[in-house]
Formats: structure tokens, C-alpha cells, sequence
């Protein structure tokens, strides 16, 4: 069996324990990925719609729409790799033990890029389908490229959460990353409103993985984008994917290792 | 890496190979130095202990034998495989009960035996049989469907176990396995460790115990600072370092009883008390008579007074 096939198997059998552990607590686990976007959708989607009028020629629901599966990609992923994570890590010493066998550093982070991408990928499918039922979806059909982009997203959305992981000193310190990092990204860029107008903020928010696939999920669900965007935006992940991912492999094994 | 490749690999190394071969391995952290130069060698189906006080580097010196610790300098080959450059073919070979269990609190203990039945890939059939047999040998079979949180420090131990056994391994390495347990559980588990002894199976140990050392393991290595400063059979260190007998004796009573020792006869404190050793019994009975003061008590010298005397008896200031 080739070096690769070998450490993927031992990748899936992190995805397989974070699987049982967390089904031990399904509707806790499943709750606030589900309930916030839900929240937030009746809130300003269907609340403040009626104020708003038309965005690109769509309901103000409507707009927010493909930004609430980016959303629910971004949070499983960052809460799983930062705040989950540290847990596993510090508090019960799972790789302790889980690195005398055969799994490496590396399988674990593998394992925990592939398990954020499941969960987010599922996650999406069913927030989809919540905005399909809405008749929130202009392009019907976007609900199966979802739980993909939905994927592709979590994947750099967890590596930043693994790097937090590894930089904070305490558990506390995750308030400090979130107010800072996560919660001006999820704010800012273009769940809420767009960006067309908005110069400074418009560049800035290509530096974050978040922004290309909430425009890759709006795209979808709107059914209009060109070509040329979906292979920038794509491009843009694989590569925050590639870079974020091996600098919290490295982080992590600093960690793990001494 | 090829196929091709990972085989020339296994077929260059040693059929023979020691289980452990340590040359001059050395971890440094900044300026702290946790091993220095340490050399050690355990031949295959030996059970070797690793004595020393905390922080002499007992479990970096077992992180660095699969791969965890990454040392700082030095040749280290586990069964011919070095553990920085290919710690999987080590860690598939390897049983080890940590310091801390880190069992999974949430599962249940068959839950938690088949994750890890898993991880040392073992395949579902193989796995369950496996894990019956050692849960029935732990006395934890009538457990296995509790969750881990529910059990007690004991079996959570015996259960640290039956996971560092799942795949049969060739080397067990034990990190202070009786530590906190009460002595029926300690027995216990002495009695698996000789009995995975007695099947040609490699151990290492590390404890705090003297007299576990003593019961089970063919040779100890006592380290001191990173430095190993006494090897050897038990009954070999104890005639080498510290042969005799010891007499303990109140504190108030010490300058007569230095008036009337021999000059070559040691004196040292344990606790609070006075202690005398001298090469026979005999010397000891005659410096009782001369001196007029009874011992407390007179022992023949343990494993534990060669530590004391090769560690040092004062604490050191990072204790």
C-alpha cells in the first residue's frame, strides 16, 4: 500500500472517533449550526425584507440566503478546529494516546480537515434545503453544488480554527479570535450587503477564504456568475486551503510534538 | 514513498535488531538540558525500569522513542527503525500506557476498545475476540458497555492496558503504571506484566516503586538529571552501590553514634531519621553494644537506598 493510501486510512480513523463522540450528543452538536442561520433568517431575512426593496433584483431574503450556508460552513468548521480542538487536546488528552498508534501529526490534522469538510458539507446540504422549502432560491439546482462549496469552505475556515488553536494559551483567548478575526469576517464580507460599492472593504475581503465561497454560494444560488469568477474564487480556496493548511500542520505539530 | 522503496528500507534493517539501541541521545529544551548523552540498550524479551526522580527524563526519553519527543542529538533505533525518520513502523510494534490514560470519557469502554482496535488496524473480526479476551483477563469484561467517566481510577488503569495490548505488541512500554492504585490492582497488574514477560515480550518501565522495579524488571537504569548514573540487575546494583545493612536510629542520637562507627561505614539521613549502614549485620549488633543505643529498626539494603544514594538524598530546587 502506497505512503498515501496508508496515511489517509489512519486520516478516516480520526473522522470515525470524532464521528462516534460526536453523535454521543447529536442535537447539542447540531443546534447552534442550524438554529442561528435559522435566526437570522427570520430575523433580518423576512423582517427587515419589507424595508429593504430589492438587492441585484432579488428580495432582500433572498440575498441572504446563499450567505447563511457560507455561514454555517464557516462556524462548524472554526468552532470544531478551534474551540473543539483545544478541548481534545488539552483537556482530554485524546492525542496522548491516539499518537502511539500508528496516526501521526499529520493524520490527525488530515483527519480533521476531512471531518470539518463532512460536517459542513452535511450542514449545508440541510440549510439548503431549509431555503429551498423558503422558496428562497432563485437557481433551485444550487442546492446539490452546496454541500461541495459548503466543503471547500470549512476546510481553511478549520485550519484557521486549528491555528487558533494552537497559538491560544487558555480557552478564554477563542473570545478574543472570534471578536477579532471571525466575527468582522462574517459580518463584512457580502453575507449582508454588497460589496459592489465599497472599494477599501471589496479588495480587503479577498484575503480571507470566506469571501470566495460565499461568492461561489451566491453564484449558485442566484444562478448568474461567470466562469471566470467561479475558477478566481475556486482557485482562491484551493490556495488558502493549501497555504492555511500546511502552516496549521505545522502549528499543530509543534503542539503535539516537543 | 514507493512500494519499492519502503521495502529496500525493512529488508536493510537488522533481522536481529535490538528492541532499544540509544547512543548519546540528548534533548535539549533552550538551555535545559533533559538527556544528556544518554546511552542505553535493551536486548529483545528483556524488562528493563527506568528510575529517577520527576524531571529526570524518563518520559521524554519515551516520547522520544516514538517519535513525540524529537531529540535534540544522538542515534536512537527502535527494532532497527529510527523514530524521528519512520516513528509508524516503531508505533506499530508498540503497546504503551501513558502517564495519564486519555481514554475517551464520553464512550463506553467496548466503544473506546474498538476506536482503537481501529487505529492499530485491526480488522472488526479480529478486533472483538481481541478485546473480550483482554477485558475477561483484566476482570473488566462485566464494564463493557459502561461509559469511561463511570468507572474508577482502577479500572480505567487495567483499561490503559487492555488498549497498550490490542495489537499484540512487541514492545510494552509502561509510564508509571501503578501509580495512585490500590494494592490488589497493582497486583494485578504486576502479575499481566510478568506473564507478557514470560511470552518473550520486551518492557520497558518507568515507576517510582522500588520494589515493582525490583519484582519485575531483569535490569534498571536509574537516571539522574538526564544522566544515567547506575545500571544493572537489581540484586547486582544493590551488592554494587549499597551492600549491607541498614539500622535506623532516632536523630538526637547521632554524634555518639558517629564516635563509634567505622570511618568506611556510610551515614545518612532519611527523613528525620539516622541511618547507618554497614557491610554485615554483625557490624551493626557491635555498634549497638559499643555505642549503648538500640536501632529502631535493622534492614538489609533495598533498591531504594541505591537510588537515594545515586540520585542524591536532597531534593533538587526545581522540586
Amino acid at each position: 500500500m502506497s505512503e498515501i493510501h496508508v496515511s489517509l486510512r489512519l486520516a478516516w480513523h480520526v473522522v470515525v472517533r470524532n464521528w462516534i463522540v460526536y453523535r454521543k450528543d447529536f442535537l447539542a452538536n447540531i443546534s447552534p449550526t442550524l438554529a442561528d442561520p435559522a435566526l437570522m433568517m427570520t430575523a433580518l431575512g423576512m423582517g427587515l425584507s419589507p424595508f429593504i426593496g430589492q438587492i441585484d433584483g432579488h428580495s432582500y431574503a433572498q440575498y441572504l440566503a446563499p450567505g447563511m450556508v457560507a455561514t454555517t460552513a464557516l462556524f462548524t468548521a472554526f468552532f470544531e478546529c478551534s474551540y473543539g480542538f483545544y478541548v481534545r487536546m488539552t483537556f482530554e488528552s485524546v492525542f496522548k494516546a491516539m499518537l502511539t498508534t500508528p496516526i501521526g501529526v499529520r493524520e490527525v490534522v488530515i483527519g480533521e480537515f476531512l471531518w470539518v469538510f463532512i460536517r459542513a458539507a452535511l450542514m449545508a446540504a440541510g440549510v439548503g434545503l431549509a431555503l429551498a422549502v423558503m422558496g428562497l432560491l432563485p437557481n433551485i439546482w444550487s442546492i446539490f453544488m452546496f454541500p461541495f462549496i459548503g466543503g471547500l469552505l470549512a476546510v481553511p475556515c478549520g485550519a484557521i480554527g486549528l491555528l487558533a488553536a494552537a497559538h491560544v494559551r487558555n480557552i478564554n483567548q477563542f473570545q478574543t479570535v472570534y471578536s477579532f478575526l471571525i466575527a468582522p469576517i462574517y459580518f463584512l464580507s457580502g453575507v449582508f450587503f454588497p460589496l459592489t460599492d465599497r472599494p477599501i472593504l471589496g479588495v480587503l475581503v479577498h484575503f480571507s477564504p470566506f469571501y470566495h465561497g460565499v461568492r461561489l454560494l451566491q453564484m449558485a444560488a442566484w444562478g448568474r456568475g461567470s466562469l471566470g469568477e467561479t475558477v478566481l474564487h475556486l482557485t482562491a480556496l484551493f490556495l488558502f486551503t493549501v497555504v492555511l493548511g500546511i502552516w496549521a500542520l505545522r502549528k499543530i505539530r509543534q503542539k503535539l510534538t516537543i | 514513498m514507493s512500494v519499492l522503496s519502503s521495502e529496500l528500507k525493512s529488508s536493510t534493517r537488522p533481522v536481529e535488531a535490538a528492541a532499544i539501541h540509544a547512543r548519546g541521545v540528548t534533548k535539549r529544551f533552550g538551555e535545559f538540558v533533559a538527556i544528556d548523552k544518554l546511552d542505553l540498550d535493551v536486548r529483545r524479551g528483556e524488562c528493563v525500569g527506568l528510575l529517577g526522580p520527576n524531571g529526570a527524563g524518563k518520559s521524554t526519553f519515551i516520547g522520544c522513542l516514538y517519535g513525540v519527543v524529537e531529540r535534540s542529538g544522538g542515534e536512537l533505533n527502535v527494532f532497527g527503525y529510527d523514530p524521528a525518520l519512520e516513528p509508524r513502523r516503531i508505533k506499530e510494534r508498540l503497546g504503551v500506557v501513558p502517564q495519564e490514560n486519555a481514554l475517551d470519557e464520553e464512550l463506553t469502554v467496548l466503544e473506546n476498545m474498538r476506536l482503537y482496535a481501529r487505529f492499530e488496524g485491526l480488522s472488526k473480526t479480529a478486533a472483538l475476540p481481541r478485546i473480550e479476551e483482554l477485558l475477561t483477563h483484566m476482570s473488566l469484561d462485566h464494564k463493557r458497555d459502561a461509559a469511561i467517566r463511570s468507572l474508577s481510577g482502577g479500572m480505567k488503569r487495567r483499561l490503559a492496558f487492555v488498549r497498550a495490548l490490542l495489537s499484540d505488541p512487541e514492545l510494552l512500554i509502561l509510564d508509571e503504571p501503578t501509580t495512585g492504585l490500590d494494592p490488589t490492582v497493582r497486583h494485578l497488574l504486576w502479575e499481566k506484566v510478568l506473564s507478557y514477560r514470560q511470552a518473550g515480550k520486551t518492557t520497558l518501565v518507568t515507576t517510582h516503586y522500588m520494589h515493582e522495579a525490583e519484582l519485575l524488571c531483569d535490569r534498571i537504569v536509574i537516571l539522574n538529571r538526564g544522566i544515567v548514573v547506575g545500571t544493572g540487575a537489581p540484586r547486582e546494583l544493590i551488592a554494587r552501590e549499597a551492600p549491607g545493612y541498614v539500622g535506623i536510629f532516632s536523630p538526637d542520637r547521632e554524634q555518639i553514634l558517629r564516635a563509634h562507627m567505622q570511618p568506611h561505614w556510610d551515614l545518612f539521613h532519611q527523613g528525620r531519621q539516622c541511618c547507618i549502614r554497614a557491610p554485615r549485620i554483625e557490624d551493626l549488633m557491635s555498634l549497638q553494644q559499643a555505642s549503648g543505643i538500640q536501632a529502631l529498626q535493622i534492614r538489609p539494603c533495598n533498591l531504594e537506598d541505591v537510588y537515594l544514594k545515586l540520585t542524591g538524598r536532597e531534593l533538587d530546587d526545581n522540586e
